[in-house]
Order: C-alpha cells, then sequence, then structure tokens
C-alpha cells in the first residue's frame, strides 16, 4: 500500500478531463452524445481522506470513473484502508482494509455497492469475503453468502448486516462454523 | 437414571472447534464476545447444545495476537495457534436449553459452560426447574451441574425418583423412591450418589430423614443400598423409628436401624440392639429388644380380645 501512495500517480486522462470540465458549465444536447460516458476517468489512482491532520482512510483503485451528475464514481480493483477511531468499537480490530473488484457510488447520497470477490480484512485477524455488499449510510448489507474467521472462530453466514462505526457486525440468514475452545485446566 | 449415569463413561471436553449453526451471529471484538441468536445448535464431540441465544466469551487474558490479513484462499479453519490464541472460555446459553450426551438429556432454562472447568451448570425457574433424564429417568433440582470430564453430576435442591430401586416382581405394582435433598453429588466411579443436608426419602407411606445419605449401585446401575447417616427418623402411618444410621436394602425391601434405635407404636416404646423395617410387609424385628408396652391402647384394634 505505502509503495502504491508513493507512485501514487494519477494517470489523468486530459481529454476526457478536458471534455468533463467543458461539461460540467454547460452541458451539451446532441443527438450523437453519449450519456452515461463519465466525466473523469481516472487510471492508477490513490486517494487519501484526511480528518484533523491525520490520514482515516486512503485507498486505490485501477480505475476510477466519474460522473458529476449525481456525484456518481465507479471504480474497478478498489482497495481502502481504514485506521479507526481509537476507542471505538472498531478499534478492536485494528486497521481495516477493504478490497473488490468493482465497486459504485453515489457520493452525496452516501450510497454504493461493492461486488466481485468483496473482501474485509482486520489487523486482529478478522477476515470476510463475499460476493457484494451495498452501502447506505452508515450501514452495510450484503444478502450473498459470506465467509468470515478471525481469532476464535470460522464462520459461513448467508447475509451481512454492519455498522460502519463497528457497533454491529452481523452474519445473518443462517450461519454454520466453528468456535475454537479453551483446553481444560 | 444414576445408575445409568453411572454406566457410562465420559471422556473430557477436549480444546479445539466447537461446531455451531444458528440464524444470526453478532461479533462483538471489544467485548470479546460472539453472540449467536436463532436456534443456537452447539456441539463438539458427543455434546450437543441447543437453546435461543448463546453467548460465547473469549479469554481476555489472552490479548490477540495482531496478524497481517491474510490473503485469499486461506480462509479454512487453522490450528490453535493460527487463530490467534483467542479461545472459548465460557457459554451460556439461554431460552429452552437441551443438553444431550450419550444417553443422557437435560433440560433447562439456561446452560452455563465453563470450559476450562469442564462443568455445564443447568438452571430453570420455580415453574419449570432443570432436569436431566437418562432413558425414563428423571432427576430435578434448582440447579444441576454436570460435569464434562467424567459422569459426575451436582444437584442442589435435588428431587429424584428412584424407580430402578424396585426389584420388580410383575406382580407388585413398582413403588417409587423419591428422595429430596438440599444437595446431591453423583459420583461415577464410586457408584454412589451422596446427598446432604435435609435428605428425605419417601416410598409409599414411609418417609424417612437423615442428614446425609449414600445410594449405592452395582455395576448394571440397579440401586443396592441407601445408607442413611447422622440420626435416622423414620416414620410409616402411626409408627416411628429412630437410629443413629439406617441402612436399607433394596433387594430385601428392609430398613435396618442401628445406634441405639428405637420404635414407637401408638404408645408402644421399643428400643434394642438393632431394629429392622419391613417396609411391604410392615414387620418389625427387634434385636435385644427392651422397652414398655401399653396394651390397654391396643384394646379396640382389630384381633384384639
Amino acid at each position: 500500500m505505502g509503495s502504491q501512495s508513493v507512485r501514487a500517480v494519477l494517470v489523468v486522462l486530459v481529454p476526457a478531463l478536458a471534455w468533463g470540465c467543458g461539461n460540467s458549465a454547460n452541458p451539451p444536447v446532441s443527438s450523437i452524445s453519449i450519456p452515461d460516458v463519465p466525466d473523469l476517468s481516472l487510471q492508477g489512482v490513490a486517494f487519501a481522506r484526511l480528518s484533523e491532520g491525520q490520514v482515516v482512510a486512503r485507498g486505490t483503485a485501477a480505475r476510477l470513473d466519474y460522473r458529476r451528475g449525481g456525484g456518481r464514481l465507479v471504480a474497478s480493483g478498489a482497495t481502502a484502508v481504514v485506521q479507526p477511531t481509537p476507542g471505538s468499537s472498531l478499534a478492536a480490530l485494528g486497521t481495516l482494509r477493504f478490497v473488490a473488484q468493482d465497486a459504485k457510488g453515489e457520493v452525496p447520497n452516501r450510497r454504493g455497492s461493492a461486488s466481485g470477490g468483496v473482501r474485509f480484512d482486520a489487523a486482529r485477524g478478522d477476515t470476510a469475503v463475499t460476493e457484494r455488499v451495498e452501502y447506505d449510510g452508515d450501514v452495510l448489507r450484503g444478502n450473498a453468502p459470506v465467509a468470515a474467521h478471525g481469532p476464535g472462530y470460522r464462520v459461513n453466514g448467508n447475509g451481512l448486516f454492519a455498522r460502519v462505526d463497528g457497533s454491529a457486525i452481523q452474519l445473518t440468514s443462517g450461519v454454520e462454523g466453528q468456535l475454537q475452545m479453551e483446553g481444560p485446566r | 437414571m444414576i445408575g445409568l449415569t453411572l454406566l457410562v463413561a465420559a471422556a473430557a471436553l477436549p480444546a479445539g472447534p466447537l461446531d455451531f449453526k444458528a440464524r444470526d451471529m453478532r461479533i462483538e471484538p471489544q467485548e470479546h464476545r460472539v453472540v449467536l441468536q436463532g436456534d443456537v445448535q452447539l456441539s463438539r464431540g458427543d455434546l450437543k447444545v441447543t437453546g435461543q441465544h448463546a453467548v460465547a466469551e473469549y479469554g481476555k487474558d489472552q490479548p490477540a495476537t495482531a496478524q497481517k490479513p491474510r490473503g485469499r484462499g486461506q480462509s479454512t479453519l487453522p490450528e490453535k495457534a493460527v487463530l490467534g490464541g483467542q479461545t472459548v472460555q465460557r457459554f451460556t446459553v439461554r431460552g429452552n436449553v437441551h443438553v444431550q450426551r450419550g444417553s443422557r438429556t437435560a433440560d433447562g432454562e439456561q446452560g452455563v459452560v465453563d470450559v476450562p472447568g469442564q462443568t455445564l451448570v443447568l438452571t430453570g425457574t420455580p415453574e419449570a426447574p432443570p432436569v436431566v433424564r437418562d432413558g425414563s429417568e428423571l432427576l430435578s433440582g434448582e440447579r444441576i451441574l454436570l460435569r464434562l470430564d467424567s459422569e459426575d453430576v451436582d444437584v442442589i435442591r435435588p428431587k429424584l425418583v428412584l424407580k430402578r430401586s424396585l426389584a420388580e416382581d410383575g406382580q407388585t405394582k413398582p413403588t417409587p423412591v423419591r428422595v429430596e435433598a438440599d444437595h446431591l453429588l453423583l459420583l461415577q466411579v464410586k457408584r454412589l450418589a451422596r446427598f446432604t443436608d435435609d435428605v428425605v426419602v419417601r416410598r409409599g407411606d414411609a418417609v424417612v430423614r437423615s442428614p446425609r445419605m449414600e445410594a449405592r449401585y452395582d455395576p448394571d446401575g440397579q440401586l443396592t443400598r441407601l445408607e442413611l447417616r447422622g440420626g435416622v427418623d423414620v416414620r410409616q402411618g402411626e409408627r416411628r423409628a429412630t437410629g443413629e444410621t439406617a441402612d436399607y436394602d433394596a433387594q430385601a425391601r428392609t430398613l435396618v436401624l442401628l445406634g441405639d434405635p428405637k420404635l414407637y407404636d401408638q404408645g408402644d416404646v421399643l428400643s434394642g440392639d438393632r431394629i429392622d423395617l419391613g417396609l411391604d410387609s410392615k414387620e418389625v424385628r427387634v434385636e435385644r429388644a427392651r422397652g414398655r408396652l401399653r396394651p390397654e391402647v391396643h384394646k379396640g384394634e382389630r384381633g384384639a380380645p
């Protein structure tokens, strides 16, 4: 991740950018316009989110398309690393890493989805893998099978529900797995 | 129940994975616990526990080992070391808890498994106390502690029916022996059940009270003997007998009182070296009898002149 940040060269496609900027001021109305063409396409993207001078999240994407209408983002080969706030419910898990083959989102609506081998890893040793999750406000949901394991447990479920602050992390709709037990004294 | 209990040997519940099923699972890393909800099933070896809700608590004295996130394809449950050294120390299962191990089953409202201590404590409500069953035999009490590394059982305020104490002859309807006490300890190796504090044994119209009693069983699980110690009081109809000790022979169905035994029967008082009471025949034998008889009290009885 660090090396990715170092070589975080934003390969901005200049023509696309120029096209996008032009459109934002005065969207053309043309019979040959292609409405779904992104306003901005980036390859080899790295990003960071700062809060009070601290990096609280950072990530990369192999490709990122941005459409200003609705603030829509479409990313492929996306990775994000989040540093939980100390003292929060998530802090016990340590640094979190998310990987997805495809991700879509509407930034203003705080809504999105990730699909294609979605994977969560925590520094504590927790891992969860599923095919698709949706993000809405402060909640992550999924209706696809989930396989997770971590310190002392392994579980397969048929759904996922989590609050992004970590106050709830649930596998739902039928779970099955193993819990590691202490030995006798 | 005790008989069967004593026959079935159990191995300790070893360290290792416990299989589970439930509707939902909530992971609470900050509290070091996992919560299972809805039709919970837990199983390890021959132990199966079901209930509506379960909390698995991890040891807090073993800090989690920070691990690098692993790559894809490594999601199978590895051995303890790979799990970060975190293991479940305690389970609490609530709501229609049902336990099965071998031929024994138990039911209660709440079950707590202390994994390092190798115990399972079942509790219930006053209306529905916890029970242990083995075949048709039944044991209930206020609190039942099942040892997971043996077949020993520890019961607070037990209520027990010793059906297997009956030597059935095919003619006589079985007379159950009911036992109540403050505490019961079933010891597998010694093939005995140790009742202590306010022991009350009821068989037909006979009621025997004593501070402590041991029930002994043969290898087939049949009751052979009840040994009451610390002062015994027997009442059967109008008759009362006391002694320092009493032994009940399950085969002969007789109770032998020793230690300054006395018999009180409608004004008659007999003492001797030993008093034998036939609980079915109601026959009494007093060895080296001495005492006071009051024939005038019995003159109106059937058979009196």
